[in-house]
């Protein structure tokens, strides 16, 4: 038998995320890199450097979703497929248990609420920049560290400092203030985290907080926000090894079972002819998300 | 050299104190009343509802009141949050928003009141009377309320005419007659809720005792005008509840209080004292509601020499002196006392020369400027600060207008300060102070225009 | 006069594109046209005198400049757009502005306008908040007000005769659009969700007489036209606040789903009822005015003088003909979605998704802020929701 392979490309606003696993669900390849504005066209590179991870062509993909903030722009791509469904399914492979699902990526905050490894649920922050990965981002310039310092230096804190700013232009400002007035440097990240947990928490509590919780995005790498998370839902927060992983690998597997779903039933399932050619962020006739 | 001794900036009535004390009363007599089984309404700031409740002896709790007590005391925070995660959203009126979270506490307490609330917190009520006087999204708050108690809602309407539409012939006859039935309505509400009867000389008790405190705040805010200024907004502020939401259940001991603040402040005028402890540089206007969380931020400016002479919000109306001896409808003789035709207020504030003129421009514009700025002119302020609140409409839409004419007309400048009533994440109180220090060479300026113009002040 | 050479669909877009273009013509030839702000001014009054009524909408392909200095942005955008708009001389053609007291900030605006804008005649109506019986008779009185102000206008009076006839006309209309939504009861939908809106915006714009011979065009055009709408997944009830262009409903329709009802104002909600003829004309027109549109401004109860409140019974008698619109249009899914700070909309939110609960109907709250560029989040949300409800 030909083996078959899946791939599920996750374009968010700040990294691209590409999985590829094969028809028994296992990991052949993933890869990471920066979205950022001059690497925006960059999903053709991101997948094909997840093709030479493992070792197969454009075409021995079967079945390709698309999932992220940048959904649309993937021309290669089969189906897109919001992140909310990809996270959840995704999360829901590394914890079968989890019944709330958190990701705090660059440009949002979410929250789903997971049923036998389903999405039945969700809250999504507004387009506000309090709460993301963002929020931490600005004030970590400000304070001339960088997003890696942030948790291992609030860990050293003992008395944090509550930032009530939900703007983070006034965060910034406040945060000046507190140093000023001789606030150590580690209670005042750890009140960030407090913040920024305080929120996403509040957010996330309209869905009715059950455990398993798990916590994914770029912020999870944050082992301060982590801990604030868990003091502000009161209930412990697991975080899988790789936490950028889950969009990409929800939809890696989504992409699985479709074609496992159709071949059972005997349906056929209409695919892209695959061509890595330039993709462009903005497809030209969308004119709701050009603005025009 | 001898050491400057710095006294408070603000000099504060003597007489305040025992009318604010009356407000952290109706907590501790709403708590008693409930545990003796007496009905409690949640009732909101209007002009209608209170002395008829009293009347019937229902114990009246204001949400309103309570929300900023909790922001006062910087509680208000965890009942925002939770009527967020109740799924209201974050731009509704704080008040509203406190309040959800504070009614969402109790349902989960099983109608306990929840152990973090301040002054010993609102007991569950047995009816809710929402009003759609002042802002009309209260009622729209109330109804909403129905998640949480199943305590009946009475919404007590009032008409909201435009001023020009006020002053069209028939519109004032019309909204009293509406008024009267529908305060005939309410009344056959309450009768058949509470199962007894109206007793309708209690009624005149306590609106002839609620007119008779309006009277006096009335002229205690007319001896404001004095310079230096005898008593600061934050006095207002302070007895201002008691006034209005103790007024009814308390008549005796309120007019007792707003009496011996009368003697207070006059007392202060003939001698001139004021209300700062500092020279009065600025006279100010306090235009908007009130940032309950924030209060001292009017201390410190205090300490520069700002003198908060006059508010747009909460101001007692002039007493209408009327004659109803042969008015035999007691609900008639409670509305006509108290609702007053703007053509009538009109005439009495601006006179005979004046008025005219006010009204000729309300029915050719809509408005009148020499209406919305009157204040100013009376109390003749130096400027005045726009508290442009982020959850607020109604006290927020129609600033803009307001300061562009002051500024047209009386060459007043304003200050805009952007915050809450009771969100304390919404305001920055160290950017706004550097604003106001800046503001200050603005106000000079205007001083010597104003100067130059030959203006009075 | 001017004959208009497009028809049905075709006319619709080309007065989408310009809106004004008919009554102006209609000006020039000596016609005079009242514009009004929501839905609560009493239009057959202007039928009646043979003034065109002409709905005043907002622009939310066009950032708000001019309006900043009177309605600060913590208000409705949508009437600050207005404003907005009226202050650009965009609303130069009416003969008059008739607002009404539809909440306080639209009460508001109507003082600036007049102020600022200068229309010739201007009038707001005080319309109540609750449909308490004196409510009613107060709507009455305020209604005969109006009704003497555009006479004195106007130069002439209403007969009763001439009113009842505007009421007909008027009904006519509300007929012919709910024989118009009954053609998106079908799978695919007739009528898209988008071309929904453009029409009932297009008819707000012109003479009733001429949105009904409009209408009747259309219904018998979409019966046989090939290029309908497609076959979707998901049929969709819109609830809430105004939306008064097709960005959001293009944007849920780009998506795996067709807008098959709405209860929004450019919407089904001023037309699902007719005014009762009543020997006097004024007890049917506050009957409809204040009491059957549904829109959340005014206060309703199961039962004012009941001792308790039952939540749910208060929700079923609020909410239950949303309840009505999705059984017999089949939705499978509500958008709630109001635009930010209206408070109106805002506080019956909660309820509404209480109620949709109760009846197990899956909803998805929306909220946008009145521009045609922040769609993008919101995109993910419809879509998430989609994928949930299969």
């Amino acid at each position: 038998m030909i083996p078959i392979y899946f791939a599920g490309i996750d374009l968010g606003s700040t990294m691209t995320k590409v999985v590829i696993v094969d028809e028994s669900e296992k990991l052949l390849a993933y890869v990471v890199q920066h979205t950022g504005a001059e690497h925006r066209r960059l999903a053709n590179k991101v997948m094909e450097e997840s093709l030479r991870q493992a070792v197969i062509t454009i075409d021995e993909i079967t079945y390709v979703i698309a999932t992220g903030y940048g959904r649309i722009n993937v021309p290669f791509a089969d189906k897109q497929i919001t992140e909310l469904t990809c996270h959840a399914r995704g999360v829901a492979h590394f914890f079968p248990n989890v019944r709330l699902a958190i990701d705090i990526g660059g440009q949002d905050a979410k929250g789903m609420k997971v049923k036998n490894g389903k999405l039945i649920d969700f809250v999504m922050s507004d387009k506000c920049a309090a709460g993301t990965g963002r929020y931490l981002e600005v004030v970590a310039h400000t304070l001339g560290l960088t997003l890696e310092d942030l948790g291992p230096i609030s860990l050293k804190s003992t008395r944090k400092v509550s930032i009530s700013s939900i703007c983070t232009i006034f965060a910034q400002q406040e945060v000046s203030n507190h140093l000023s007035a001789g606030v150590l440097l580690e209670d005042v990240v750890a009140g960030l985290h407090d913040a920024i947990a305080g929120r996403v928490a509040r957010m996330v509590r309209r869905l009715k907080i059950e455990p398993d919780v798990v916590f994914t995005g770029g912020v999870a790498k944050n082992i301060g926000v982590i801990k604030a998370l868990e003091e502000n839902l009161g209930c412990p927060v697991l975080v899988p090894s790789e936490p950028l992983l889950s969009g990409a690998l929800g939809a890696a597997l989504i992409a699985r079972e479709t074609i496992l779903k159709a071949q059972a039933e005997g349906k056929s399932v209409q695919t892209t002819r695959r061509k890595l050619g330039e993709a462009t962020f903005f497809k030209q006739d969308d004119g709701i998300l050009s603005g025009n | 050299m001898t050491q400057e001794v710095k006294t408070r900036p603000l000099n504060r009535l003597k007489s305040m104190y025992a009318l604010r004390a009356e407000v952290d009363k109706m907590y501790q007599v709403g708590g008693e009343a409930k545990a003796k089984g007496r009905p409690v309404a949640w009732v909101m700031l209007e002009g209608w509802a209170n002395p008829i409740l009293n009347a019937m002896d229902v114990i009246t709790v204001y949400p309103e009141n309570y929300s900023s007590l909790c922001a006062a005391q910087k509680l208000a925070g965890p009942f925002l949050e939770r009527a967020e995660t109740e799924g209201y959203p974050t731009h509704l009126c704080g008040y509203a928003r406190a309040c959800v979270g504070y009614s969402a506490r109790m349902v989960e307490l099983d109608g306990q009141i929840p152990p973090e609330a301040p002054a010993g917190g609102m007991p569950r009520p047995n009816l809710l009377i929402s009003s759609a006087e002042v802002c009309d999204a209260r009622f729209k708050w109330f109804q909403s309320l129905g998640r949480y108690f199943d305590a009946p809602v009475w919404t007590l309407e009032s008409p909201s005419p435009n001023a020009r539409e006020s002053l069209t012939p028939g519109t004032y006859e019309r909204n009293t007659q509406f008024l009267i039935n529908e305060i005939r309505q309410f009344v056959v509400f309450l009768e058949k809720l509470l199962g007894k009867k109206m007793e309708w000389d209690k009624l005149d008790f306590t609106s002839d005792g609620t007119n008779e405190i309006n009277r006096l705040r009335w002229e205690i805010n007319q001896l404001r005008k004095a310079r230096p200024c005898p008593m600061h907004t934050r006095d207002f502020w302070s007895v201002m509840s008691a006034a209005l939401y103790r007024g009814a259940a308390d008549p005796t001991v309120i007019v007792d209080g707003n009496q011996k603040m009368y003697d207070e402040v006059k007392y202060r005028v003939d001698h001139g004292i004021a209300a700062i402890n500092r020279p009065e540089k600025y006279r100010m206007s306090f235009e908007g509601l009130a940032p309950w969380h924030s209060l001292s931020f009017l201390d410190d400016l205090a300490d520069r020499g700002w003198n908060f002479v006059c508010e747009s919000a909460y101001s007692p109306g002039r007493p209408v002196v009327i004659d109803l001896s042969k008015v035999s409808d007691p609900i008639e003789r409670y509305v006509r006392k108290r609702y007053r035709s703007l053509a009538s207020a009109i005439e009495i504030e601006f006179g005979p020369e004046e008025a005219p003129k006010v009204k000729e421009e309300i029915m050719r514009e809509g408005t009148s400027y020499r209406l919305r700025l009157k204040h100013i002119r009376d109390y003749q302020c130096d400027g005045v600060v726009l508290h442009v609140l982020l959850s607020c409409r109604a006290a927020s839409s129609g600033l803009s207008l307001f300061s562009d004419q002051l500024l047209d007309v009386y060459k007043v400048p304003s200050l805009i300060i952007e915050g809450d009533i009771i969100d304390t994440s919404l305001f920055n109180p160290v950017e706004s102070l550097k604003k106001a220090e800046a503001f200050e060479d603005t106000m000079d300026h205007y001083k010597k225009v104003r100067k130059n113009l030959g203006f009075e002040w | 006069m001017v004959i208009a050479t497009k028809k049905g669909l075709a006319r619709v877009q080309e007065l989408y594109q310009d809106r004004p273009q008919r009554v102006k013509e209609l000006k020039a030839e000596g016609k005079k046209i009242i514009g009004y702000l929501c839905i609560y001014p009493v239009t057959e009054m202007m039928t009646a005198l043979d003034i065109v009524p002409y709905r005043v909408l907002g622009d939310m392909r066009e950032s708000i400049t001019k309006a900043d200095a009177y309605l600060p942005p913590v208000v409705c955008p949508f009437l600050r757009s207005c404003l907005d708009q009226g202050l650009k001389g965009k609303y130069d053609f009416l003969d008059g502005m008739v607002t009404s007291h539809i909440c306080d900030v639209g009460s508001s605006l109507s003082g600036i306008w007049h102020y600022t804008v200068k229309t010739p005649f201007h009038y707001n109506i005080d319309t109540p908040h609750t449909v308490h019986e004196t409510a009613l008779n107060q709507t009455k009185g305020v209604m005969k007000a109006f009704q003497k102000a555009l006479e004195d206008f106007a130069g002439k009076k209403i007969t009763n005769a001439k009113l009842k006839k505007a009421i007909i006309l008027h009904n006519e209309q509300r007929a012919l659009v709910r024989e118009a939504y009954e053609l998106k009861k079908q799978d695919p939908p007739l009528i898209s969700g988008a071309e929904t809106l453009k029409t009932i915006k297009v008819i707000q714009s012109i003479p009733v007489a001429e949105g009904n011979a409009l209408l009747r065009d259309i219904i018998s055009e979409v019966k046989t036209r090939k290029n309908k709408p497609a076959k979707k997944n998901a049929r969709l009830l819109v609830w809430g606040s105004i939306l008064d262009d097709t960005p959001l409903i293009e944007m849920i329709e780009s998506l795996d789903a067709n807008v098959v009802m709405d209860d929004t104002c450019v919407g089904s909600r001023p037309f699902f009822d007719d005014v009762k003829i009543t020997p006097d004309p004024i007890d049917g027109l506050a009957q409809h005015y204040l009491v059957d549109i549904k829109c959340p401004r005014t206060f309703r109860a199961r039962d004012f003088y009941a001792a308790k409140k039952n939540y749910m019974e208060d929700l079923k008698t609020r909410f239950s003909y949303l309840s009505d619109y999705a059984r017999e249009w089949k939705a499978n899914g509500v958008i709630l979605q109001s635009v930010r700070y209206c408070d109106t909309h805002g506080y019956e939110v909660p309820q509404v998704r209480d109620y949709l609960r109760e009846i197990d109907l899956p909803g998805i709250y929306l909220e946008h802020d009145y521009t045609v560029g922040a769609l993008a989040p919101l995109k993910t949300r419809v879509q998430g929701f989609l994928e949930i409800i299969g």
